[in-house]
């Protein structure tokens, strides 16, 4: 079982606190959805748990290592990250860019081994993309290239699977898709934390919930627990009908 | 064409080019003639001037041009933009610039090592300044413009040089550099920039598969393991060397960087990594080529190889910047 843990986390920019003691866990077979209005530091929390950031003080542990001492490719081998900004500088075709999964294995596009190049596939064939393989990724729609990117990061088949904001941007449809595929590969015994802002996909999908704002975690639990009526009003200021886990949101306050 | 036959093409066309380059000149010497000067026949006067005055000059043009493909391929893999070059970001100009000084004071009589590792000197404190810039800012655009502040101050440095220049001989050995040129090289220098051409050329190899996970921005390419500062700091140091062994040797030449790798890109499904020998090759053929040219144009006063490169590199760069615009908006 892999897991990723941090304890009292606290990360500090200049005079802002972007994360305060911030206590988040992620265990394989879990999807953990992460929430929180714009600025609440979710992006600060996931980048120094992964000790992409540096902190001020607590711990982050990845499998009982130290998140910061991991060399990037053990790192990465343990956990598969998907940043919010995803630009490409070039018009790659989608196996290469998906091929990239496989960097800390030591490979690159055109030079995959047997292993790699079946990893590439089974990514390609978990995320619907076998028809687009050869496309030039420039030429995609957005939720195609959102499937790319998720298929990116399922090459890796790290046993975590760190998201943020996998579904912005996105129709409906892909949001259900993409979300479905996360729920896959939890199901198949993997573990995955995802930014979401959608409160609805989130309690639909998640099996936990952690809420953030103003840079600490302020409810960490099931759908069921955590997602009430006085929490939407406390974190994002909205008024909102809850019924178990439908959400219907009603407006500002 | 397949991927796999162009290393090879590349390669051949480029030892055809520099015989090429062997035959032609102002007395124009038969193939067979050539041949028989290579392996140590022929006469001395066709020895002298295969082994003395044209194979070393094809030979430089070769290895400068090879330098600074290799090195704009890698600079635009770590930057993410196909303007990226060693010319265009300053690091050209910054390097002539250390290279003139050492002239202007004379510290290059000292030894012939003085040169080529002020140029290096110049050239690594120019990428080294861009690739800090590059950390700041997302912007490409900044960086463009600040090779364009560095190649003024540079190129303002230099006529102060020239202004305050004792003598019209160091006067035209100041113009020689800023025009950049292969004319009446000898093996002897290009052995001087060799080892830094060799050294740079071998960083940037051995360093290119981190350039193909920069294809995804330096946020993923951190996640799917890449070691972020120390690919910088060999790409940095790599196109550094190889710019200043080039410029130690031929003087500032331009847009050979950004021409090469932009032509070579479709060939290697866009893939930086696999981008950087071709456009060695491919650069260093453009470079062969031109000097060819230069020397057979009927020009009274024998064109510079670099001005003749930036008349065409120039155009080149503006449709590629052009088209870039049509592409991202």
């Amino acid at each position: 079982m892999a897991e990723l843990l941090t304890r009292d986390l606290t990360v500090i920019a200049g005079k802002a606190t972007l994360v305060r003691a911030a206590n988040l866990s992620l265990r394989t077979g879990e999807l953990v959805a992460l929430l929180g209005p714009n600025g609440a530091g979710k992006t600060s929390l996931l980048r120094s748990a992964l000790g992409l950031e540096k902190r001020a003080t607590g711990s982050a542990l990845l499998n009982g290592a130290d998140s910061e001492r991991l060399s990037p490719m053990q790192r990465a081998r343990q956990v598969a990250y998907l940043p919010q900004q995803r630009p490409l500088a070039w018009p790659n075709t989608v196996r290469d860019v998906i091929a990239l999964g496989r960097f800390a294995y030591g490979a690159a596009p055109g030079r995959l081994s047997a292993a790699d190049a079946e990893a590439v596939d089974r990514a390609i064939g978990v995320c619907d993309l076998s028809t687009l393989t050869e496309r030039q990724a420039d030429t995609l729609s957005g939720g195609e290239l959102a499937r790319v990117h998720c298929a990116r990061a399922f090459a890796a088949e790290a046993p975590l699977l760190v998201a943020d904001e996998p579904v912005a941007a996105l129709d409906p449809r892909h949001q259900f898709r993409i979300m479905d595929m996360m729920r896959t590969f939890v199901n198949d015994g993997g573990g995955a934390l995802v930014v979401l802002h959608d409160i609805a996909l989130a309690a639909r999908y998640a099996d936990r919930m952690v809420w953030m704002k103003d840079a600490e975690i302020v409810a960490d639990g099931s759908p069921e627990d955590t997602l009430t009526t006085e929490r939407m009003a406390e974190i994002y200021g909205v008024r909102a009908r809850i019924d178990g886990r439908s959400v219907e949101i009603e407006g500002a306050i | 064409m397949s991927g796999r036959l162009l290393v090879p093409i590349l390669a051949a066309a480029s030892l055809l080019a520099i015989f090429a380059a062997c035959l032609l000149g102002s007395t124009p010497l038969p193939a067979d003639r050539v041949l028989a000067a290579f392996f140590g026949g022929a006469d001395v006067g066709d020895r002298l001037v295969v082994w003395q005055i044209r194979l070393p000059r094809a030979i430089a043009a070769f290895v400068t041009g090879a330098a600074l493909g290799i090195s704009g391929a890698a600079l635009q893999g770590l930057l993410r933009n196909p303007l990226a070059e060693p010319g265009v970001l300053g690091v050209s100009a910054s390097a002539s610039l250390f290279a003139t000084f050492s002239l202007y004071y004379g510290l290059a009589t000292l030894s012939s090592w003085v040169l080529p590792i002020a140029a290096i000197a110049g050239a690594l404190a120019a990428t080294a300044l861009i690739a800090l810039a590059a950390i700041r800012t997302r912007s490409v655009v900044t960086l463009i413009l600040i090779g364009v502040g560095l190649s003024s101050f540079s190129g303002a440095a230099m006529s102060l040089l020239m202004n305050l220049a004792p003598n019209p001989f160091s006067l035209s050995d100041m113009i020689n550099w800023m025009l950049g040129s292969v004319a009446n090289r000898s093996f002897q220098e290009v052995g001087l920039a060799a080892p830094f051409l060799i050294l740079g050329g071998g960083i940037l190899l051995f360093s290119r598969r981190g350039l193909s996970a920069l294809t995804l921005g330096e946020e993923a390419a951190s996640g799917i393991g890449l070691n972020l500062r120390n690919q910088r700091i060999l790409t940095v140091l790599g196109a550094g060397l190889a710019t200043g062994g080039s410029v130690a040797l031929a003087g500032a030449i331009g847009f050979v960087g950004i021409v090469a790798p932009h032509i070579i890109r479709p060939f290697v499904r866009h893939d930086p990594a696999r981008s950087l020998l071709p456009s060695a090759l491919l650069a260093g053929l453009i470079l062969v080529l031109a000097d060819i040219g230069v020397r057979l144009l009927p020009t009274s006063n024998e064109l510079k190889l670099g001005v003749v490169a930036a008349l065409i590199g120039a155009p080149a760069f503006v449709w590629i910047a052009i088209q870039r615009r049509a592409l991202n908006g």
